[in-house]
């Protein structure tokens, strides 16, 4: 669905993205995650056309991108990270000029329900929420059921209740045979959502793979037990899943039953992305 | 084309949405008639009063080529506020990723209003001129103004950062017509001073009759537009 080979861009003098290459399926969910600044917004625009002054190549559903044509966009959906909606309208106003560019759209009203704004669609937007604005805005990239979707941020400023409205409709999209480009800065939403996941560090990929053997492969699960110690305290001690074997003192604790207390923590991303890039997420 | 004209049409429910802006759209009309009917009945008075054959009718053809501005001079100007608004609701970026595209929002923005602008301007010309005019020097000097109003707009874009802004620089834009009255005042070669300036080549052009100066008048404001391109399609974004 998407390719980038060789993509260098700056908005400066000063290089930024330098020989950038990766590759989208069909049919995923691809995440970029990073700390603010890393340059996915700046990607999210590359790909859809809106940055045209790039060096080597960026070929999205077939089009490269700085050629995109009318047809291009009659196949993308775009959820910038700032809500972009006419203030003076009301939700639904936005919705049907929105829709009213593309040849088909779905369902205006089945839209509103399905993120729950179906109250409020006849409120001015300037009425509205942050996050009722971040929500109208995740439904706008929807309406025309585009097959590929570059999401930035969608669930920022959301309640989980609502955030997670928005992922069971992200997931949906993706039953439904669309491709997803999620941004993000959050460790869980990409652990959840994501096919594959690449590492966004100062313009650069720092590591892409999925999710699961992202946090597998760089740092082993490890067990952490604790137990009484000689001197009457609390005695912790860790070691990695695949060598508890080799623990003496655990072998003792379990055979005497003498365990305080025993559980497994597997890294998050979040230790992962640190790990690997030195870089917190947030 | 379909989506251009739709987002044309929200151009137009958004200026309906604003008092404004709304008013702005009656101005032309306004002062046209103003112009029509007060500069006659003014030039009346100061005859008698100053016991001289003419006054104004000497500047007849001046009045006629302002009232051919006013129309696309607010229009522009309407249009500069819109794009201010939209672009501060990031509206107009988000166009960009839809089919209008960049280019359709600064045709549905800039060029149709710009025409709108011209049969706007040539009707109240046709209506209201002091002076006698050929069909053809009409839709010329209709067009030619358009021309020099389109950068107007542009530079309004450009360096305003919200619309109080935006109007200041309107108003301050406004220097660009006064080009105009050059020629009937400054009949030295110092006049060739404001020759960056189209309007001075307009008024040249249809005060000597020369079509020569369609060339300058043309290319000044065509030089405008391309200089302020570049930065008035980034700023869209
Ligand atoms: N229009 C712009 N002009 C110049 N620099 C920009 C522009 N937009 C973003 N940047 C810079 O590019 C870098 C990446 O920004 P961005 O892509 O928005 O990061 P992210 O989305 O990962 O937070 C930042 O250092 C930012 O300041
Ligand atoms: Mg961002």
């Amino acid at each position: 669905m998407i390719t980038v080979k060789d993509l260098v861009f700056s908005y400066t003098e000063k290089p930024f993205i330098e020989t950038m290459n990766f590759s989208v399926r069909d049919g995923e969910i691809f995440g970029f995650l990073g700390p603010s600044g890393a340059g996915k917004s700046t990607l999210q625009k590359l790909l859809t056309g809106l940055l045209p002054r790039y060096g080597g190549s960026v070929t999205v559903d077939g089009t490269e991108a700085k050629r995109a044509g009318k047809e291009f966009y009659q196949n993308i959906g775009v959820d910038f990270e700032f809500p972009s909606l006419y203030e003076k309208l009301t939700g639904r106003e936005n919705l049907r000029f929105f829709a009213s560019l593309y040849r088909r759209h779905r369902d205006i009203d089945a839209l509103l329900k399905a993120i729950g704004l179906h109250m409020d669609a006849d409120k001015k937007v300037s009425e509205y929420s942050k996050g009722m604005k971040s929500r109208l805005n995740f439904i706008k990239a929807l309406l025309h059921s585009p097959k590929l979707l570059f999401l930035d941020e969608p669930t920022n400023g959301l309640d989980p209740s609502n955030a997670r409205v928005m992922k069971d409709m992200i997931l949906q999209e993706k039953a439904e045979g669309k491709t997803v480009i999620l941004t993000t800065h959050n460790m869980y939403d990409a652990t959840e959502l994501c096919d594959h996941v690449s590492f966004i560090v100062d313009g650069a990929i720092a590591a892409l793979d999925t999710p699961k053997a992202l946090m597998t492969k760089k740092r082993a699960v490890q067990l952490t037990y604790t137990f009484e110690s000689p001197d009457g305290g609390l005695e912790e001690r860790s070691v990695p899943l695949t060598q508890t074997g080799g623990d003496a003192t655990l072998r003792q604790l379990i055979g005497d039953g003498k365990l305080a207390s025993i559980h497994s923590a597997e890294p998050t991303l979040n230790d992962v992305f640190v790990e690997i890039t030195g870089r917190r997420l947030q | 084309m379909r989506a251009n004209l739709r987002s044309m049409r929200m151009f137009f429910t958004q200026i309906k949405g604003d008092s404004m802006l709304l008013m702005m759209c009656f101005l032309p009309p306004l002062i046209a008639a103003v112009f029509r009917f007060g500069i006659p009945f003014a030039e009346g008075q100061l005859r008698s009063v100053l016991q001289r054959s003419a006054v104004l009718s000497e500047y007849y053809l001046l009045f006629d080529l302002f009232l051919a501005m006013f129309a696309p001079y607010f229009l522009v100007f309407i249009s500069a506020m819109v794009m201010l608004s939209e672009i501060d609701e990031h509206v107009a970026a988000y166009l960009a990723v839809t089919p209008i595209r960049k280019r359709g929002y600064i045709v549905s923005r800039l060029l149709y209003p710009a025409l709108l602008s011209v049969a706007v301007s040539a009707a109240l010309l046709s209506l209201c001129a002091l002076t006698d005019w050929s069909v053809w020097n009409l839709l010329l000097a209709c067009l030619l103004s358009v021309l020099l109003c389109i950068p107007v707009g542009m530079l309004v874009v450009v360096y305003a950062h919200n619309r109080v802004e935006g109007m200041a620089l309107a108003k301050l834009s406004g220097l660009v017509l006064f080009g105009l009255p050059i020629p009937f005042f400054l009949t030295n070669g110092f006049q060739y001073l404001f020759s960056w300036l189209p309007s001075f080549w307009i008024a040249k052009l249809f005060m000597t009759q020369n079509y020569l100066a369609l060339l300058p008048a043309i290319f000044v404001s065509a030089a405008w537009i391309w200089a302020l391109y570049r930065r008035f399609t980034r700023k869209l974004l």
